[in-house]
């Protein structure tokens, strides 16, 4: 254990991030890029925007919580050790999307607010599965419901945000591009680590596939909002803006009508779930639809 | 719109306006950059062409003893400052503690490396063995204050107590240590500064618009004190420090708890 470990020591982090993908950069994205004109200036496109942010930044907060909650969970220094990488990391997601509801415009005595208004109530019902796991100090749960399920969303949705971003608002993918390879390690951990505490726990396996069910149902719900929410593709089609061809899972999402664009994330979402939860003895559990 | 990072007109982060300074001084941006300076090229906490000076086994085994105290002290803080962070009050002050449990486990990340280079093949198990009894003590009634919830105790606790405490006596120890060890502690006290600095500033914020909480911290601190005192005492006896050196040692801790008028 302790061997591969070793890949995820803060010795490694160091090397990787500050001296590494994050150099140079400033609140995650290079110092001279700016927010899209267009977002700050369309009330459409910037109310989206902020929804789209508020988002980013809930998920953020409860993997901020999770992670700095397991350390003392968790079995072993090594694990302790890792869990805070991923606290600092998910502390640094937490202040660069917020900054990004500043640039968007968001001020500051007005924060919280704007995130109350807009928190999608299905995704504070996913987040709430996870820290009743964290609270009851279930490492392996915990684990399973952070680095797995939410981690793999994050993972997901971030990729499929940087697509649509990467031409047209290079400042905002720069953010998720770096957020994007510290889910990656996250992930990884989540993977290697718990394999061998649930073949140590068995008795466990019922009461994550119940979790990995829960959260996958709220997940899909705030999917479903989301999309029926946005107003930006008929936006821009009003504006007469075409939008850019933007591949993603061998899509082109500029050509995709928002439902569309809805089941090929829960599509992709779900099956990286079967596939991670598989490798770790977990058996994938077929969330409800929501209505 | 936000923008870029403040910068005040003269450069110094302390001249900016309040609400500015702390959304500075508490950013994970702030961390990044000052630990870029002193941590980069470096590998398990010292730059790589620090060499070896060859110790007796008396001192080997004496510096071994005063190596897994300081994992057992890094482990409370990480512990204590990782449970913080779900009871902090505000965003900031959960970021600053995130880089703080980051650099926490750094701490003992780079104290594990020390034991090994020295040839301890278990060093979890030899800290279980060489633990300090009263360290072990601070630990369970830190964790205690967190659990509890009880805030400005538990950041007392963590973020004065405990970290004057290492820094007053990684101070001392890296005057005296082996080139490797000393440089080792100097970058985790540059770390431990900017800790000490959050809990006297949170502190000292509260304490001018709450003086009750003064009752309760001085209530804290006796319940602690004993504890600190016996951890110097020991830690010197492990580093044969000098009679007066000890007594520093214990000044330097003193002082830094009564710059909050905690004293007794």
């Amino acid at each position: 254990m302790s061997d591969f470990l070793n890949a995820y020591s803060i010795q490694t982090w160091l090397e990787s991030c500050p001296q590494g993908y994050l150099m140079g950069t400033e609140y995650g994205h290079g110092p001279d890029e700016r927010e899209l004109a267009l977002l700050v200036e369309n009330p459409v496109l910037h109310e989206d925007a902020i929804r789209g942010t508020v988002q980013l930044v809930v998920g953020e907060r409860c993997a901020l919580a999770a992670s700095s909650g397991l350390i003392n969970a968790a079995p072993d220094e090594a694990s302790k050790r890792f869990l805070a990488t991923q606290t600092l990391d998910e502390a640094r997601h937490v202040e660069i999307f917020t900054h990004r509801l500043y640039d968007l415009g968001v001020k500051k005595q007005e924060l919280e607010s704007v995130i109350g208004r807009y928190a999608n109530p299905n995704l504070v019902k996913f987040a709430e599965v996870l820290l009743e796991k964290v609270d009851g100090k279930d490492f392996v749960a915990g684990v399973v419901g952070q680095n797995v399920i939410l981690e793999g969303m994050a993972f997901s949705v971030f990729e499929m945000m940087y697509a649509m971003n990467k031409e047209m608002n290079p400042k905002f993918a720069h953010t998720l591009s770096g957020t994007i390879a510290d889910e990656r390690r996250h992930v990884g951990f989540g993977e290697n680590r718990i394999g061998s505490l649930i073949k140590e726990h068995p008795e466990k396996r019922a009461e994550i596939e119940r979790m990995q069910k829960d959260m996958s149902y709220f997940m899909l719900a705030t999917f479903a909002d989301a999309f029926r929410q946005t107003q930006a593709p008929a936006e821009l089609e009003r504006l007469g803006i075409e939008r850019q061809h933007a591949d993603y899972q061998g899509s082109d999402l500029g050509v995709m009508a928002p439902e569309q664009m809805e089941h090929l994330l829960a599509d992709t979402v779900l099956k990286e779930f079967k596939t991670r939860l598989g490798r770790i003895g977990i058996q994938y559990q077929t969330p409800a639809m929501p209505a | 719109m936000a923008g870029p990072r403040p910068v005040a007109p003269s450069g110094d982060v302390h001249d900016l306006p309040p609400e500015l300074f702390y959304e500075e001084v508490h950013s994970f941006e702030f961390w990044f950059q000052a630990v870029e300076g002193y941590l980069s090229g470096t590998t398990w906490g010292h730059r790589p062409d620090v060499a070896e000076a060859p110790l007796s086994d008396a001192d080997r085994d004496r510096l071994v003893t005063a190596l897994c105290n300081y994992c057992l002290g890094e482990m409370a803080a990480l512990e204590g400052a990782s449970g913080l962070i779900a009871i902090a009050p505000n965003r900031l002050a959960k970021v600053f503690l995130s880089t703080q449990v980051a650099d926490e486990g750094r701490h003992l990340e780079v104290f594990h490396h020390r034991l090994r280079d020295l040839g301890v093949g278990d060093p979890e198990a030899e800290v279980a063995r060489r633990a300090s009894r009263s360290l072990l003590l601070f630990r369970r009634r830190l964790l205690e204050l967190v659990a509890g919830k009880d805030w400005e105790a538990a950041i007392f606790a963590q973020n004065v107590i405990l970290e004057s405490l290492e820094f007053a006596v990684f101070r001392n120890h890296a005057q005296t240590a082996d080139p490797v060890t000393a440089e080792v502690l100097r970058l985790v006290i540059k770390d431990e500064r900017r800790h000490v600095g959050f809990g006297e500033n949170e502190l000292g914020r509260r304490l001018a618009v709450a003086p009750h909480i003064r009752a309760r911290l001085g209530q804290t601190r006796k319940e602690l004190d004993h504890l600190v005192f016996d951890t110097l005492a020991e830690t010197a006896r492990v580093l044969g420090v000098a009679r007066d050196d000890e007594e520093r040692l214990g000044r330097a801790y003193l002082e830094s708890v009564e710059r909050l008028g905690l004293g007794v």
